[in-house]
């Protein structure tokens, strides 16, 4: 994952290099940071027993739980956001 | 030119009170993936199915009214400590 490449997918033209470094790092650091959680979460939910080859089946797990946590992760969004518009207090009580 | 700076800093505020916002609700977001992605995800599937999504609503619903009920009693407990 080269900066040329993050930076021309995020469309920056002409940016403070030191500012587009510390942005590109940062990014960096959020995807690792999320693989290494998946990777956990989803070792869990899909693996029984070490098998010597990475099966199919297995294979097919790790995909749909990757899916299925940004699926989560999505719905989970939109409850909160629903229930902060329907019980404002609740927000207030929970963001300590 | 001091008018300008009062304008710049309000604007700032905001910008920073929204960032604030912002990076709470994802905390928010997080806090109730860990809490209710292994109480209701057992096998992932192909989609998410409506057993999994009831499972996640009652599973946030749930925990806003157990925090809303904690907080209340150790208000009167509190209270009571108090008199």
């Amino acid at each position: 994952m080269d900066s040329s490449s993050l930076s021309s997918a995020a469309g920056l033209g002409t940016v403070d290099p030191q500012l587009h470094f510390m942005e590109v790092e940062t990014q960096k650091q959020r995807f690792q940071q999320l693989v290494h959680q998946m990777t956990e979460l989803c070792w869990e939910k899909c693996m029984d027993k070490p098998e010597p080859k990475l099966d199919s089946q297995a294979e097919a797990c790790f995909v749909n739980c990757v899916e299925r946590f940004i699926d989560t992760s999505q719905f989970i969004l939109n409850r909160l956001e629903q229930t902060q518009k329907s019980k404002p207090v609740f927000s207030e009580s929970l963001s300590d | 030119m001091a008018d300008l700076a009062e304008a710049d800093e309000a604007d700032l505020q905001r910008l920073v009170a929204a960032e604030q916002q912002k990076a709470q609700f994802t905390a928010q977001v997080h806090h109730f993936m860990e809490l209710c992605w292994d109480k209701c995800v057992e096998k992932p599937g192909n989609r998410l199915d409506s057993r999994t999504e009831n499972c996640l609503s009652s599973c946030v619903d749930r925990f806003i009214d157990t925090t809303f009920a904690i907080t209340s009693r150790f208000a009167q407990i509190v209270q009571k400590g108090g008199q």
